[in-house]
């Protein structure tokens, strides 16, 4: 019966505790035994927390004896990519220099506000090293494996955290997105992701990468899921000066109000020319399930998705320069050479791009003064095989690592809210994502929408067999 | 007069000194062909034409 549980949603797995069906600390043994039978196959975990979970599910069963209310993800096993402080943990953000830091002496925020509403960490996960990455391949820890075929890639830099929840050992995961690390995984291992708006989360606590372009937020097999940890984990933080001010209501109550008054359009122009079949495939199928029939143009994409690079280039090579200078040796090569030709980059290019990114974003609210819902594909292919350094598009070969955010980039420049959702087209074994995409502040839209497409069967996240 | 064609080679050359960065021939070398990356990517970006009272995204607030 628990083993049924964790291949369910944490909300399930809330009502069973919150109702004394099960308790905390059997979920937890489970959630526990399953990440050691599983993850040597997926390489998904690099840090288990096993007293700190178990305590936790202790306090929790205590509580519910005590007659006390218990939150709305109570008992429910998480995990979060190794960026994220966890007390008594060294933030490795999956790099080898970083080990050298003395463990974190508190949690970060959104594992605090998980936390408060139930959650349980049992561990931090696998990731890209310092983010710099779309393959979810570790250098030092070696690779996330995809849990829907072991041979292919997770899609980085979220890769443990795509694992961790495709490959059924917790419901739920955090991870971080600058230029895509949610929404590539989440397309290449077939489950829910949700980027929410830039500054709409608190980032205290976390290991950064492009403080301009960094957002974090969370991986499901529900878009319930994603709703439900997204609302326990909104709120102010004056520990996060990025965040901005703006009033954010829960999303949960309107999940189920569906797509009544939405005008939904496909993005055509460049998210409809430079993906393979199986990536203009899966918004087709997303599109004809909402009836959605408009294509729409956000004009200068490219331009965006170049500025965007740039700007993380540069970024990067800021927050690394003086790791570079004194442990070069210490790095993933495929990271370090990418950031060393960032800080040879010009200021006036930096400078030139945050301008244009203003322009693009008053582009993109034009746009949204037409529609409400933005489709797109999430990656421009499925998952490539772990070690491929390159792929073909447009009859024209590329990098892979460099590359994988064609079509996730332009969108998070301007930081729009994203819900990433799994399509399985032509009976493939690996699934494709597409991007629900809102205007900003919405993302109880891009939810909504996510949701009827979960509820209609056209997309879902089951746990990948595990042989 | 035009400029002339860019040149990784000589820009890791001239900055790595200035940057204090001790580059490998491996590292160089993948340097070189992440700054052609960007310089292709910089050539679109360049290409729009931004207004001089153009706001650039990140804004101060004292």
């Amino acid at each position: 019966m628990i083993s049924g549980l964790l291949d369910g949603a944490a909300q399930a797995i809330a009502a069973e505790v919150r109702s004394g069906r099960a308790s905390a600390h059997e979920v937890t043994l489970a959630a526990l035994e399953r990440i050691e039978t599983r993850n040597a196959a997926f390489g998904a975990f690099t840090d288990v927390t096993t007293a700190r979970a178990l305590a936790r599910a202790r306090a929790i069963d205590a509580a519910r004896a005590r007659g006390e209310t218990l939150g709305p993800l109570a008992g429910a096993p998480f995990a979060v990519k190794n960026l994220f402080d966890v007390e008594g943990l060294t933030t490795r953000a999956g790099s080898r220099i970083n080990r050298d830091h003395i463990p974190a002496e508190k949690d970060a925020t959104l594992v605090s506000r998980l936390e408060n509403a139930g959650a349980i960490l049992v561990g931090a996960l696998n990731m890209g090293e310092y983010a710099y990455d779309f393959t979810g391949e570790n250098f030092h820890d070696g690779p996330s494996r995809n849990p829907r075929d072991l041979e292919h890639m997770t899609g980085g830099s979220s890769g443990g955290s795509g694992a961790a929840v495709a490959g059924g050992l917790v419901p739920l995961a955090l991870g971080s997105d600058t230029n895509g690390s949610i929404r590539v995984p989440s397309s290449f291992c077939g489950v829910f992701g949700l980027k929410p708006t830039y500054g709409r989360l608190s980032r205290a606590g976390t290991f950064p990468f492009v403080a301009s372009l960094d957002h974090l937020g969370a991986f499901a097999r529900s878009v319930q899921d994603l709703a439900l940890s997204y609302d326990a984990m909104l709120g102010r933080d004056p520990a996060d000066p990025a965040q901005a001010e703006v009033f954010a209501a829960p999303v949960a109550p309107t999940l189920d109000d569906g797509l009544a008054g939405l005008r939904i359009a496909k993005l055509g122009g460049y998210f409809a020319r430079s993906g393979d079949a199986s990536a203009l495939a899966g918004v087709d199928a997303v599109a004809r399930a909402l009836k959605a029939e408009r294509v729409v143009e956000l004009a200068e994409a490219a331009t965006a998705r170049a500025a965007a690079y740039l700007i993380t280039m540069v970024e990067g090579a800021a927050l690394h320069l003086r790791r570079l200078q004194t442990r070069a040796a210490d790095f993933d090569p495929d990271v370090r050479d990418r950031l060393i030709a960032g800080a040879m980059l010009p200021g006036a290019w930096v400078q030139q791009a945050q301008k244009f990114r203003r322009r693009f974003r008053a582009q993109a609210l034009t746009l949204f003064r037409e529609v409400d819902i933005l489709l797109a594909p999430a990656t421009p292919c499925r998952a490539p095989r772990i070690g491929q350094k390159t792929f073909v598009l447009d009859s024209k070969e590329l990098l892979v690592r460099p590359n994988m955010g064609l079509f996730t980039q332009p969108i998070s420049f301007i930081g729009l809210p994203v819900a990433t959702v799994p399509v399985w087209t032509g009976g493939e074994k690996l699934p494709i994502g597409v991007q629900i995409i809102a205007p900003p502040w919405r993302e109880d839209l891009a939810l909504r929408v996510a949701r009827v497409l979960e509820r209609d069967g056209i997309v879902r996240a089951p746990v990948a067999p595990f042989a | 007069m035009t400029a002339a064609p860019f040149d990784p080679e000589a820009l890791v050359e001239a900055m790595s000194p200035l940057l204090e960065l001790t580059l490998t021939p491996e590292s160089r070398a993948e340097t070189i062909v992440h700054l052609r990356i960007a310089a292709e990517q910089a050539q679109l970006l360049l290409s729009a034409p931004i207004g001089d009272d153009e706001e650039p995204a990140p804004v101060f607030v004292a």
